[in-house]
């Protein structure tokens, strides 16, 4: 993060400032605000509500009023699989957490989008430090230093796969360098995202891996890999595919998302 | 206010690996002890990264919930966290970095409740071994210090008749050490974090373990889970930052 562009005041508390910032926002909506796939809202005599967007009038859910039992709710999807992201449109339903105060509206904010209150709160106020892709991965180190290498083409395509809002609900605010804007739909949603994620650099690790393929007769051997394993799974008439983040497997969403800006374009002109 | 901030690895692919960091940081809550007790992770979210604006209090704790002290603990949580040293100023807050959990003297205590814990109500007879396993790698020997610290201590401690250490990438291999051990009873102590595949799969399977307790050539080996698993654990994650404190107290 560059000092210069840090816009923060050096003293503020932006954890206390961002929770009444919140709690008012949220009492200033009596309909409920949607933040991600949770709406919340204030709900008499207890606090506040928070539910699916799915579930807003649903009746028969589980309540809790424990806000910690939102770590549980975004830990699996519906299916049973383990979420590591938790801005993937693919929270739970079915259940209701109720809360008494401010403070238990953002813990439990904390678990279902964690960090989300804080930089929707700083975004807002225009004070959100932003870090760019290259600066992220200048940091990096170990097996993530390669994604130092990783083409400017490389980071677009890596975010059209990994982090459009089909895939992950937060708005993508950071940029490939101070110089190069990515070309992308920045996401509709409330919960910036002003740094590329752990998630995201894992991912532009193995597009830094395709990058350095060589074709053989016209396709890479992990696009060979990835088709192979497609028609495979296809033929049994069921394609399972890899977890979240599994992305050396050929089956993983965001790798297939990625295969589809890169390798269908390639097959039909070749064809 | 004080803050403690846990940070442990966590995985992009289970959810074994921060379930320990959790369940202990759940612990120290009740405690009452820090006004806010906050878990943050390298692979999980909140990311290490932006962890510290979620905090009220300005006096924050830091202890890395890794067992070794190397990369992690030297080089990613203080660049991820941005601190400068054992202590460092972040606008009003004054983050305090503990050092990791398996060098720590309280170590050998959590390690004891867990063979304890493995051993209640087993009647064993014949020369009893307790072995440590490590991950261990041959980039960093920190990693496998710890194992060979905590040995030295339960050893000089006198209650098994053999104390010996194995691991899984560095020698002594813990294949090895476990038939070479000159015990009719094994107790194999993992000091990882959580569960996970090592713990689950590759431990069993490279050493033919066929559940908790394994017969085989006239040794019976008991398995115990990893150490971080272990309740005392939140003793010893809130110890390592009362003495961060004291550290300072006396600077």
């Amino acid at each position: 993060m560059s000092e210069a562009r840090s816009r923060r005041p050096e003293f503020e508390n932006v954890a206390a400032g961002s929770r009444e910032a919140f709690a008012a926002w949220v009492d200033g909506a009596p309909d409920g605000r949607v933040f991600g796939q949770v709406i919340t809202r204030p709900a008499k005599p207890f606090g506040y509500s928070l539910r699916h967007t799915d579930d807003a009038r649903a009746a028969g859910l589980r309540v809790s009023e424990d806000p910690r039992a939102a770590r549980e709710i975004a830990k699996l999807t519906e299916g049973g699989d383990y979420r590591p992201l938790k801005s993937s449109p693919n929270l739970r339903r079915g259940w209701e957490i109720r809360v008494a105060d401010a403070r238990g509206l953002v813990t439990a904010m904390n678990y279902l989008y964690p960090a989300g209150v804080v930089h929707w709160y700083l975004n807002r106020e225009g004070r959100l430090d932003l870090t760019s892709f290259r600066e992220n991965a200048a940091r990096q180190s170990g097996i993530y230093k390669r994604v130092q290498r990783l083409s400017d083409e490389g980071v677009q395509g890596a975010v059209l796969a990994c982090c459009e809002d089909a895939v992950c609900l937060k708005k993508t605010l950071w940029d490939i360098d101070e110089d190069t804007p990515l070309e992308v739909d920045r996401g509709e949603g409330e919960i910036p995202c002003p740094e590329p994620c752990s998630i995201f650099v894992s991912f532009a690790r193995r597009v830094r891996l395709f990058e350095r393929e060589k074709d053989v007769d016209g396709l890479s051997p992990s696009e060979r890999e990835d088709l192979s394993a497609l028609i495979e799974a296809a033929a049994t008439g069921e394609v399972g595919f890899a977890r979240e983040a599994e992305f050396e497997q050929p089956l993983n969403e965001r790798r297939m998302r990625y295969r589809r800006l890169t390798l269908v374009p390639k097959l039909r002109r070749n064809g | 206010m004080r803050a403690l901030v846990i940070v442990g690895h966590g995985s992009h692919l289970n959810e074994d690996s921060s379930l320990p960091v959790y369940e202990h940081a759940g612990r120290i809550r009740e405690t009452g002890e820090f006004d806010e007790v906050v878990e943050c992770f390298w692979k999980e979210e909140p990311s290490m990264r932006h962890v510290l604006d979620t905090v009220e209090s300005e006096e924050v704790y830091v202890v890395p919930a890794f067992i070794s002290e190397g990369y992690f603990t030297q080089q990613v949580i203080p660049r991820e966290l941005g601190l400068r040293g054992p202590v460092s100023r972040k606008g009003m807050k004054t983050v305090r970095y503990a050092g990791p959990l398996g060098n720590f003297e309280g170590m050998p205590d959590v390690i004891l409740e867990r063979t304890d814990d493995l051993m209640r109500a087993r009647e064993v007879s014949g020369r009893t071994a307790l072995v440590l396993l490590g991950h261990g790698t041959d980039l960093n020997k920190n990693s496998g210090g710890v194992v060979y610290l905590n040995a030295g201590r339960i050893r000089e401690r006198g209650i098994y008749d053999l104390v010996e250490v194995g691991f899984l990438d560095q020698t002594p291999e813990i294949g090895r050490v476990v038939d070479g051990v000159e015990a009719e009873n094994v107790i194999l102590i993992p000091l990882f974090i959580a569960e996970g595949w090592h713990t689950r799969e590759t431990i069993p399977e490279d050493l033919g373990l066929t559940g908790g307790v394994t017969v085989r050539d006239e040794k019976t080996i008991y398995y115990g889970a990893p150490v971080g698993t272990h309740p005392s654990m939140a003793n010893l994650i809130a110890a390592r930052a009362r003495e961060t404190m004291m550290e300072q107290h006396l600077v």
